[in-house]
């Protein structure tokens, strides 16, 4: 069950979504917006904090840690990039945002909610850089 | 007491040839369109309410049509209309008739998505630019809303040791129903080894727990309660209706994956019984929208049919089977009656509380629960006599 490491299908690509992307490609590491305001990190990327409201932000790193809430294996292919089997995980980064991606590695037997996970961009044959985690423990 | 309580029935329900147009379909004709399954539902609901096509003054479309096409092929010229889904457009033909700007409204809906080929996984899923979360995460491979559910419930198992076998009498007990219901699709009763046996789409949910996807129409005809006594001899009284929404953090699936939508089922719960009198002790029958069988124990639980973590327990000892402690989407909902995305539920709500569902008939059945929690909002209605 090998992940895929060639396209990477179509992102959404709206006005606040580039720097997501353009930051991990050249630092390696993953930058979300925080509010100038109330310090609130946002994810996805977005026009106002979901707090304060406020539209002023910086993009700044977060740690790249976290831990997983869930995970589940596709049997089937719905997009012609992924072919099954292979794995999609909800981590819960340190920092407060859920994000959705892959463990790099094939999901050990039992369960892996709760595990630590610490972020593994992978760079796609297509250019683009690919936030996905790997475990710690 | 809900200000919406008993101010309107239902008094006519109709649909298109489910079963006919499904094995149209797979011998690869296309035997209507949107338009033409809601007209033959629209016929049909007519026919059963038997008033006159011009007793009709506000409108309702699905959102799988467009408003003013739809009202050009009924021909219906109108003082009030809208376009929503199923129980939201339940819950506005009953505000409209409260607030006087109609006083009977027709619901049509139609659909040939499986004629068309509607994608609900994938890059042209459906909704995708209404519904963030349907294709923000195609970069990982995440696709398809069963996928967004199985997700859910393998979080849901860990936390309370549900387990997959205990989800499969989902599917079993709808394919009873269905199997009893010469309007499913699926007539074949399966068992929980059956269940068990059938390949995961995407683990831990299998084939049984996934919808149809079908093409046809539904339609319904409400009037307002007075004159529903009068117009017909058995109307069925909307009486009660809640909505509560969680939408923080909703693209990553947080109000799913950490509560299981719960808190917005207990706010809707607080509406639709505490104030209305009603209890769930009242209910007799439950109809949950399931695109995926992971609706029905996270509905049981949220609306405080059984306890927390204990829907597992509860499906496999109490029952939900038409035997069972709580009947549960008696026709065979969507998974093996008809996909018409909540519709096809409002009719068998119906059907059930007037008595004339045959084989799959819950006996003294005097009340009706329909709940949905799909794309941010938690709504229910129930229907009595
Ligand atoms: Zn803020």
């Amino acid at each position: 069950m090998m992940l895929q490491n060639s396209a990477t299908p179509a992102r959404v690509l709206g006005l606040y979504d580039e720097p997501f992307w353009k930051r991990l490609k050249q630092d390696g590491r993953l930058s979300l917006q925080c509010c100038r305001h109330c310090s609130t990190w946002r994810y996805p990327p977005g026009p106002v904090c979901q707090s304060c409201l406020s539209p002023d932000y910086d993009w700044k790193p977060v740690s790249g840690h976290g831990e997983i809430l869930s995970w589940i294996v596709f049997h089937r292919s719905y997009l012609p990039e992924y072919s099954s089997p292979y794995n999609v995980v909800a981590v819960r980064l340190d920092e407060g945002p859920t994000m959705i991606s892959n463990l790099v590695e094939e999901p050990p037997p039992g369960s892996v909610i709760g595990r630590r996970v610490a972020l593994q961009p992978v760079e796609m044959d297509d250019g683009v850089t690919l936030p996905r985690f790997r475990l710690l423990d | 007491m809900n200000r919406l309580s008993r101010v309107a029935a239902v008094i006519g329900v109709g649909h298109s040839d489910w079963v006919g147009d499904w094995a149209r379909v797979r011998a690869g004709e296309r035997p209507d369109d949107n338009y033409g399954y809601g007209a033959s539902a629209f016929r049909n609901a007519l026919a059963d309410a038997g008033i006159d096509r011009s007793r009709i003054n506000g409108l309702i479309v699905g959102p799988t049509t467009a408003y003013e096409r739809m009202a050009e092929v009924l021909n219906l010229n109108v003082r009030w209309g809208d376009q929503a889904d199923a129980v939201l457009s339940v819950i506005q033909a009953v505000t409209a008739i409260e607030s006087g700007l109609a006083d009977v409204v027709a619901l049509v809906y139609g659909n040939d998505q499986r004629s068309v080929g509607t994608q609900y996984g994938g890059p042209q899923a459906m909704g995708g630019d209404m519904f963030l979360s349907y294709v923000y995460h195609a970069p990982w491979g995440m696709t398809s809303q069963g996928a967004l559910y199985a997700l859910m419930f393998r979080r849901f198992c860990e936390l309370y040791g549900v387990t997959e076998r205990d989800l499969g009498h989902v599917a079993v007990a709808q394919r009873e129903g269905s199997s009893r219901n010469p309007n499913a699709i699926m007539r074949k009763t399966i068992s929980i080894e059956d269940y068990m046996a059938a390949p995961y789409i995407v683990e831990p949910l299998r084939l049984f727990d996934y919808c149809l996807i079908n093409d046809g129409g539904v339609a319904l005809i409400l009037a307002e309660a007075n004159l529903a006594r009068r117009l017909s001899g058995r109307p069925v009284f909307v009486e009660a209706v809640g909505r509560y929404d969680l939408n923080q953090g909703a693209t990553s699936l947080e109000p799913r994956l950490t509560e299981f939508y719960r808190p917005a089922q207990q706010a809707v719960a607080e509406q639709i019984f505490g104030a209305s009198g009603l209890d769930r002790k009242d209910i007799d029958v439950l109809q949950v929208y399931d695109s995926f069988s992971v609706h029905v124990p996270l509905a049981l639980e949220g609306y405080g049919y059984c306890g927390i973590g204990e829907s597992g327990k509860f499906m496999r000892e109490s029952g939900i089977g038409l035997a069972g402690a709580l009947p549960t989407n008696t026709g065979g909902g969507h998974l093996s009656e008809s996909y018409m995305q909540g519709w096809n539920h409002q009719i068998e709500c119906v059907r059930q509380v007037r008595g004339e569902c045959g084989d799959r008939q819950v006996p003294d059945c005097r009340r009706v629960h329909y709940c949905s929690d799909v794309a941010g909002k938690a709504v229910s209605i129930i229907y009595g006599a």
